[in-house]
């Protein structure tokens, strides 16, 4: 539709608008003229891409030809517009959020450059969604890389933040060379570089694998996948709080994008053995990544390491699917494929909120270290119940929204019964318990991170002056909050839309397997007879037709005569529930007990004069059994373990330190590290540094091109 | 040995001995809070025996000391803070007590760990601290028999038998040997009474309920018999300066050493079953470990010492009383250190008791089982080895029997001591075992 | 395990009967004076002598006992030529304060939290029987909270040390109301044979108020048990003095 594509152009406009604002304002005034500008494009993004995601329009626009071969176009289906409107609701909060937060650079940083570096990576990002040929996209998709570097590295004052920039860089540019390798060898046999002719393509096996491989791995790198996101947990620290926030909430996704639109859309994955692979290194980030996550004390580092995580977990609902598609089940993938997609928005949502939450804490009390906080719900508030909300999305409690994505993902794996082979079975089973165990130690990781910053006493001088911050910060962290509510009480309405996502891959709508339609059908049809309606209207999955539009709140799967539900569960009616017994209780608690006097009194410690802080848990404390139970897997390395005491006796000091050098880089990069430096040191000896050898070289090198000219 | 310093009253600095003669920290720590003498070197001075808001440069101990007013805390809120010994990223402190557990005497213990093992136990003691041995002062000497016998319950026997031994010596007198001889008899009942509780605490602190209860009905049967026999149940009243306050027949005797074979005999069948239940040997095998060196440079006594292979019994080194030639007894010894070495101690030694009670009813001297004395002024050293290890009561009398200065020093004081090194680099759940395993007294420590 | 629970079962039922009925046994309470006829003017004034701690008082011809002040010494049982009675038993527990027992609601079932201010081991060596097979609380309900929060009765022994000032104060504090606080030993009482000096109070009563006092040095455990029943109200306090002649000094209210 026109109308929707100038949107697209005045998205691309008001971008051009903030630069200019950004370079002409002073810096003082730069902070709200982003947010200003920044959340009118953000407003303007989401209606456009609205307008696409909902309403099944797809744009399909041929820009110009630079050269013969190459020709620029734009190609917005509902899987671009989906990540668009993903990365408008992000982009929205941090931009408000950007107004408080950026004062603390002014006199340090120059906020010109900041904003323009936002504005542009803005446009960047929608640049990568809405391209439609492989040219435009790479342009894009380098600018973007280039941009987050620039804004990791922002306070390039400190040297570990420039490693942490160009360790992200590099590695972004080796996955992106994977990638345009991947493309290249589609482009070949194609002819053409736009999307469309790629669409379809008939490759033979190896080629197939060859692109599959290249373009996971390759765009994995920017998902943050196992073995090569070594990056991350070094770069969304190093960035500023608002910037890490787009890292883990927008940038990661464009890997998934990636990742999507070659093996889904583009090339269609048709061997198990490839979809397994997806399903297995998904299963792995996702323990690795909580296994790191969990003890760690720096509030950046363990959210960028449950980053990893919940990419892992994205991913391996992806390889579900791929499997579930490529054995013939196309509903079953769908519905793995909605769990992925659904997880993906979910995270985006609370990740942003809670990095955000770390941005305000660390702006408050000065550092992001948890055994020096302690107690700041007492004195933010409101930056604590936003965080809890965070990490409750995050842990996959009900009623928020992480709940509803993980319970989908686990379920989609439990539908593996409906396969044939053992060994895919039994994969399926490995990979559940993974996931299973990811879920526990993420509620441990959230517990700890919500308690040790926000709760008991206050450990350090900083978190006890600690303040709620301004409105411009607390407001975003409560949009999301609400996303996050919304999105878990209200899944029957959001996934229809991802149904009308994932279609175009799997073929087949997974809509009534998922969400019956107890408000729309009546008194029945024949794919929901009447018997099945009237026993869950007994069951009160009809409440509320009358007046809320939509299908029904029931999320079911249904299976055969002899076991009809495969599972169910209905978020809204849960919150529905929940409020009520809280207010009955509420009110039962008031009434019984309106004649008790109350007293207050400080908590019981045993009769000491004076609890003091380091008299209560730490973080290191709280997750040190974790520490101990996969002692095998994280090896620390002991640096000191010594006492010191005065004349052999009065103990003076007990000195323990240790290190941990992470397990992919342990056994991955490592190796390949010193396996690239012993080859170059082989090499080396050619350097002799006599000039008679290196004219013999000449002459070697002359001779093999000729012949190789004489056989070819 | 005796060693006699002279130090005039204005110079109140001494060289400290402890950086060589590690036993000696404690003792000069409480010297320094109680007399107001600084030892040079010793890196731990202050806040001991006077908690923080004791006021300051105040010392009870000193003559000038009026004891009988209350003295005044100091005016602000002061601070004290643990000295942190643990340097880790992360490390912090579990506080226990004062108030804590059941019925455990009042103490406080912080804990520093890095989260799973503790790593370093520092004790706070006297809580309990009643000034005991300045309110002797000036009291008479039937008084402060009474203080040295209630101030730590649960070995009154031994606290007042050093005590009449050193007023006894301090004049020169001759005891009868039936008080002796009885003396014994109650001090080895005493033993037996305190050793079985001391397995009531070990098998409750490991939580196994049935081997408590059988310990637990044990120790009543004592309290009984010798509530039955001798008017109370931990034996009050019954020590005199001169000999004891009441005559058993010999038929009583031996009606009470009868009972306790009878004792030893269900204590040996506990025992026997203790052994080959292994979840109750794992708490306690290798848990709570003090070496002989370290038993050596601390000087612990008692059955904490002898589990760890350092053989000193008063009883056997510097018998007093009946012991010496007239009775045949060994003194049980381990070498492992650990909790199981000080639970089989206290058994062996609970074994050795009854056994020792029976030679004494078997024998017991005839005649009186008093003497009257005259006290004379004069000082004197009364030693005793007490259920918890060697207990040492020095007085010195004055004019009309009045005591002008006493000294205790109890076997919990410096047993408690050594207790950091068996609570060092274990696991959180086994601290109340390692205590139980020591089966101190904090009274007797605090006096 | 088996072994441990036959063995169990082998060792049999050991409790008291008590309350249900007295408790008969040799051994259960070492008694304390009493005595069943006046006593002469000149005995009385010798044995008052002997009592260290002031426990008997003359009024005109009798002797006034004060049995919060006895440190069981028996100095006036075995010193003199005749000796004063001696009455045994253990009921000896009694309510000082204005609030008496704690009422309907706790009669069946009351949480105890045991503090020692700077008790010698003899009162808490006891205090620790009262869930001994022997006497067992547990059925009568009664039951030892770790956490003064969960707590109706304070229990405390010792002379009230200084250094346990403030802690007994938190202790106090940090439990709901209703709450009694039961007294238990005559270093409790009045401070024992330590009495007031610069490390005790003479009794705990000045840092925390009492409402049940049990006598005794130290009371043997089921005179604790009687005043715990007395606490709960399923026990009166005995209101009159036992035998004619005697006197027993009023408690403070």
């Amino acid at each position: 539709m026109m109308e929707t594509g100038i949107l697209f152009v005045v998205v691309f406009l008001i971008c051009g608008l903030g630069v200019i604002l950004a370079a002409v304002l002073p810096d003082r005034k730069n902070p709200p003229a982003l947010a200003f500008v920044a959340s009118l494009a953000t407003l303007t993004l989401l209606w456009a891409s609205g307008r696409v995601l909902f309403s099944d329009h797809a744009i399909f626009n041929s820009l110009w030809r630079v050269t013969p071969l190459i020709r620029l176009s734009i190609e917005i289906d509902r899987v671009s517009s989906f990540f668009l409107f993903i990365t408008g609701l992000v982009f929205f909060p941090v931009s408000i959020f950007s107004a408080g937060y950026l004062k603390k650079y002014l006199g340090s940083y120059s906020l010109k450059s900041f904003a323009l570096f936002y504005h542009l990576l803005f446009a960047s990002i929608v640049l990568i969604l809405i391209a439609g040929d492989v040219f435009s996209f790479f342009i894009a998709w380098e600018a973007m890389s280039i941009l987050s570097y620039l804004l990791v590295n922002y306070e390039h004052g400190h040297e570990e933040n420039t490693r942490s920039g160009f360790l992200m860089l590099a590695m972004s540019e080796a996955g992106t060379l994977a990638a345009l390798v991947a493309f290249l060898i589609m482009a070949k046999t194609s002819g053409g570089i736009d999307f469309g002719s790629l669409r379809s393509l008939s490759l033979g096996q190896s080629a197939r694998w060859g692109v599959f491989l290249l373009s996971f791995l390759g765009f994995g790198v920017k998902a943050g996948l196992v073995p090569v996101n070594s990056w991350l947990p070094r770069a969304h620290p190093a960035a500023p709080g608002n910037v890490s926030a787009l890292l883990s909430g927008v940038i990661l996704n464009l890997g998934i994008y990636g990742i999507i639109r070659i093996n889904a859309d583009f090339l269609p994955l048709k061997d198990v053995g490839q979809g397994l692979t997806v399903l297995a290194i998904g299963t792995l980030s996702a323990l690795i990544g909580i296994l790191y996550a969990t003890p760690e004390n720096d509030m950046k580092r363990m959210l960028a390491h449950s980053s990893i995580e919940n990419m892992g977990i994205i991913t391996a609902g992806l390889g579900a699917g791929f499997v579930f598609i490529s054995s013939g089940h196309s509903v079953l993938g769908g519905i793995a494929f909605i769990a992925a997609f659904y997880h993906m928005a979910n995270h985006s949502l609370y990740k942003a909120l809670l990095f955000l939450g770390a941005a305000t804490v660390d702006s408050r009390v000065g550092g992001r270290d948890m055994d020096r906080m302690g107690g700041l719900i007492r004195k933010m508030p409101w930056t604590s119940l936003f965080y809890l909300i965070g990490a409750l999305s995050i842990a996959a409690l009900p009623p928020f929204n992480g709940f509803v994505s993980e319970w989908l993902t686990l379920q989609s794996f439990l539908q593996c019964s409906a396969l044939t082979s053992k060994g895919v079975k039994i994969a399926f089973a490995l990979c559940g318990a993974g996931l299973a165990l990811t879920a526990g130690l993420a509620v441990t990781c959230f517990v700890k991170a919500f308690a040790m910053s926000f709760l008991g006493m206050a450990r350090s001088e900083a978190a006890q002056n600690a303040s709620d911050p301004p409105h411009s910060m607390t407001i975003p962290m409560g949009i999301l909050g609400i996303y996050c509510f919304l999105l878990g009480i209200l899944p029957t309405y959001v996934i229809p839309q991802i149904d009308h996502v994932v279609v175009p891959f799997v073929h087949e709508s997974a809509l009534d397997a998922l969400v019956p339609p107890f408000f729309t059908v009546g008194e029945g049809n024949e794919r929901f007879p009447k018997a099945f309606v009237s026993e869950f209207h007994d069951l009160g999955a009809q409440v509320g037709s009358d007046t809320l539009p939509g299908r029904g709140l029931v999320i079911m799967h249904r299976g055969s005569t002899r076991n009809p539900v495969i599972f169910a569960m209905s978020p809204s009616y849960t919150i529905i529930v929940l409020v009520l017994l809280l207010v009955s209780g509420i009110v039962v608690v008031r009434v019984l007990t309106r004649k008790r006097a109350l007293a207050r009194r400080a908590a019981w410690d045993g009769g000491v004069r004076r609890l003091a802080p380091t008299m209560t848990y730490t973080a290191t404390g709280f997750s040190n059994p974790v520490r101990v139970i996969f002692n095998a897997v994280l090896r620390p390395v002991t640096i000191q373990d010594s006492k010191e005491t005065i004349a052999q006796h009065f103990l003076n000091a007990i000195k323990k330190d240790k290190r941990e050098i992470h397990l992919v880089d342990r056994l991955f990069i490592r190796p390949i590290i010193d396996g690239g430096r012993l080859l170059a040191a082989w090499l080396g000896r050619m350097h002799s540094g006599r000039v008679n050898t290196y004219a013999a070289y000449v002459l070697l090198a002359l001779m093999i091109v000729l012949m190789i000219q004489m056989l070819a | 040995m005796h060693i006699i310093v002279r130090h005039p009253l204005s110079e109140t600095t001494i060289p400290c001995i402890s950086r060589l003669i590690h036993a000696a920290d404690w003792q000069e720590r409480e010297i320094e809070d109680l007399f107001g003498l600084h030892f040079e070197g010793h890196p731990r001075l202050g806040d001991f025996v006077l908690h923080e808001e004791w006021p300051e440069g105040v010392n009870p101990m000193r003559t000038s000391f009026d004891s009988t007013r209350v003295y005044p805390h100091r005016e602000s809120e002061p601070a004290w803070g643990p000295q942190t010994i643990v340097e880790a990223a992360g490390a912090f402190m579990m506080p226990i007590g004062p108030v804590y557990s059941d019925h455990a005497e009042s103490a406080h213990f912080l804990l520093e760990t890095l989260g799973e093992d503790v790593l370093r136990t520092i004790p706070r003691f006297f809580y309990k601290y009643r000034g005991l041995e300045k309110i002797a002062e000036g009291k008479s000497v039937d008084q402060v028999l009474l203080l040295a016998e209630r101030f730590s319950g649960t070995s009154a026997f031994a606290h007042s038998l050093a005590f009449c031994q050193a007023v006894e010596g301090t004049i020169g007198a001759e005891i009868p040997k039936r008080a002796q001889a009885l003396r014994v008899f109650l001090a080895e009942l005493e033993r037996l009474r305190h050793h079985v509780a001391a397995i009531t605490g070990i098998c409750q602190s490991t939580a196994l309920a049935v081997a408590t209860s059988q310990a637990s009905i044990l120790e009543e049967k004592i309290l009984r018999l010798t509530c039955r026999y001798l008017g109370h149940r931990y034996l009050f009243g019954l020590n005199i300066p001169g000999g004891l306050s009441l005559d058993l027949t010999d038929d009583t005797c031996k009606g009470i050493s009868e009972a306790g074979w009878d004792v030893l005999e269900k204590l040996k069948k506990l025992q026997g079953m203790l052994r080959f239940t292994s979840s109750f040997l794992d708490r306690l095998e290798e848990v709570g470990m003090v070496s002989k060196d370290k038993a050596v440079s601390y000087g612990l006594v008692g059955p904490v010492a002898r589990a760890s292979g350092v053989l000193r019994d008063l009883r056997v080194v510097q018998p007093y009383a009946y012991y010496g030639d007239h009775l045949k007894f060994y003194v049980p010894h381990e070498e492992e250190g650990d909790g199981y070495a000080r639970l089989r101690v206290l058994f062996s030694e609970a074994e050795q008791s009854i056994n020792l009670m029976h030679q004494v009813s078997a024998s017991l001297p005839a005649g009186p089982v008093k003497t009257r004395l005259d006290p004379a002024p004069g000082s004197c050293l009364g030693w005793v080895e007490s259920p918890g290890g060697a207990t040492f009561h020095w007085v010195r009398l004055g004019e009309a029997g009045r005591v002008l200065r006493y000294r205790v020093m109890t076997s919990s004081f410096v047993n408690w001591h050594g207790f950091h090194l068996a609570a060092e680099d274990f696991a959180f759940q086994d601290f109340p075992i390692i205590m139980a395993t020591f089966a101190l007294s904090n009274a007797e420590c605090d006096r | 395990m088996t072994k441990w629970v036959w063995k169990g079962l082998q060792t049999g039922i050991k409790t008291t009967a008590y309350p249900g009925s007295p408790e008969t046994a040799a051994g259960v309470s070492p008694g304390r004076p009493g005595w069943k006829d006046p006593v002469e003017r000149k005995k009385i004034m010798s044995l008052m002598d002997l009592c260290p701690t002031g426990a008997l008082r003359p009024t005109e011809e009798r002797i006034s006992m004060d049995y919060r002040r006895c440190i069981h010494c028996f100095r006036c049982r075995r010193f003199p030529a005749e000796p004063l009675d001696w009455e045994p038993g253990y009921e000896w527990g009694e309510i000082v304060s204005n609030q008496g027992n704690l009422g309907k609601t706790f009669s069946n079932s009351l949480h105890i939290r045991i503090v020692d201010a700077g008790a010698c081991g003899a009162c808490l060596s006891e205090i620790g029987h009262i869930t001994s097979p022997y006497y067992n609380i547990h059925r009568l309900g009664f039951f030892i909270t770790p956490t003064p929060r969960t707590a109706d009765v304070l229990l405390v022994a010792g002379p009230g040390t200084d250094h346990m000032r403030l802690p007994l104060e938190k202790v106090f504090e940090a439990m709901p109301a209703p709450k009694r606080v039961v007294a238990v030993g005559t270093c409790a009482l009045t401070g024992g044979i330590f009495g007031k000096s610069f490390a005790t109070r003479a009794g705990v009563g000045e840092i925390v108020p009492v409402d049940v006092e049990v006598p005794g040095c130290p009371p043997p455990p089921l005179a604790i048990i009687h005043a715990l029943l007395v606490t709960a109200g399923r026990k009166k306090p005995p209101d009159a003095p036992s035998y004619p002649g005697t006197e027993r000094e009023e408690g403070r209210s």
